[in-house]
């Protein structure tokens, strides 16, 4: 696999300031429109589907700048992110909500950055998969249910296993940290 | 000097293991996990803590190994190995007192005939410790440790994919 060496400059603040747009995409969705009773879990769930919607587009446009392998685990990592978003989505409906519905490409476009090179991909890359980390970390802390924290804990998981995967591709070690915490 | 209640040890542990690396304090206080919680009384954290601590110790005791015996490639596994020592050191230090011994004999179970060999069994270890990590946190009751216990098995996944990388197989 042909390592891409990032560099850490004007391309780290554009995927940091690409994280923060990112992370308003699941705050600004409505509340579920079923009737969980309150502390059920399904608005931090809810939350965690549109960031996964967000997440699905980012992907789609990572690959678009990737080749080779990098390209391959771009398609493969975009679907496990609907993989992801589905499981979370039943565990809301489980709960009697209604979990939200992707927007349209365009809307999620304009908060990406501009992806110039595999470099650039690679840093957007990064930040969103930290991001989606903290998510999932952030939801084994906050959610009730046991069955609610198995789903979490897993995807947790895995999506530290893509971080991991996009660390490699940047030429870096897969594992860098001892503590994946979704922050740097 | 009165004996402290078990909701005061688990406080403490809390703590202790929030504060034992830089990171995963961070995780622990940027998730709040200080504020407000509802500390379980329940022994069964503890049981669960040393069961995690023996698995890591496990890991330490398979890469020291490998190392010494030039089954993994000395760079990986220097870095594999340091992260497992903090996640013992966090661990152990969450457990206090009640800490177990360490580990005996390392590799049990681990084949050291080639640096290929090892990363394999080394993997299932790895894969093993994460699910186990999983399950822990399904039904563990202190809700303080959720963040920190969490980042320790999100390495651990990512340990998976760099063995991965050495056997030169799929990343994911």
């Amino acid at each position: 696999m042909p390592p891409v060496q990032a560099t850490l400059t004007r391309r780290g603040a554009l995927g940091g300031a690409a994280a923060l747009a990112l992370a308003s995409c699941d705050g600004g969705d409505p509340p579920p429109t079923g009737a969980p009773r309150a502390g059920s879990g399904a608005g931090l769930l809810s939350s965690i589907v549109a960031l996964e919607h967000a997440a699905i587009a980012a992907w789609a446009a990572i690959g678009e700048a990737l080749r080779g392998d990098a390209r391959h685990y771009a398609r493969v990592i975009r679907g496990r992110e609907i993989d992801n978003g589905e499981r979370v989505a039943e565990l809301v409906r489980k709960l009697g909500g209604t979990p939200p519905k992707t927007r349209p490409a365009a809307d999620y476009a304009r908060l990406f950055p501009r992806i110039g090179d595999e470099a650039d991909a690679l840093h957007f890359a990064r930040d969103l998969e930290e991001r989606l980390v903290r998510a999932y970390l952030e939801g084994l802390r906050l959610l009730p249910d046991a069955e609610q924290r198995r789903v979490t804990a897993e995807i947790a998981a895995e999506q530290a296993q893509d971080l991991a995967v996009v660390h490699a591709l940047a030429g870096g070690p897969a594992a860098p940290q001892p503590f994946v915490t979704g922050t740097r | 000097m009165r004996p402290a209640s078990r909701r005061e040890v688990l406080r403490e542990a809390a703590a202790r293991l929030a504060l034992a690396g830089g990171a995963l304090g961070s995780a622990a206080l940027a998730g709040g996990a200080f504020a407000g919680s509802a500390l379980a009384a329940d022994p069964s954290d503890a049981d669960q803590l040393a069961r995690l601590l023996a698995l890591e110790h496990e890991l330490a005791a398979a890469y020291e190994a490998a190392l010494g015996r030039d089954a993994i490639e000395p760079a990986l596994g220097k870095l594999l190995l340091a992260h497992e020592r903090e996640h013992i050191r966090g661990l152990e230090q969450a457990l206090g007192k009640r800490s177990p011994a360490k580990a005996g004999a390392p590799g049990v179970g681990i084949d050291f005939a080639s640096r290929r060999a090892f990363a394999r069994s080394a993997l299932e270890l790895e894969r093993r410790t994460v699910d186990t990590y999983r399950d822990v946190l399904t039904t563990f009751h202190n809700d303080r440790l959720l963040q920190p216990l969490g980042s320790i098995m999100a390495c651990g996944a990512q340990h998976e994919v760099a063995l991965r990388r050495a056997l030169g197989e799929d990343l994911l």
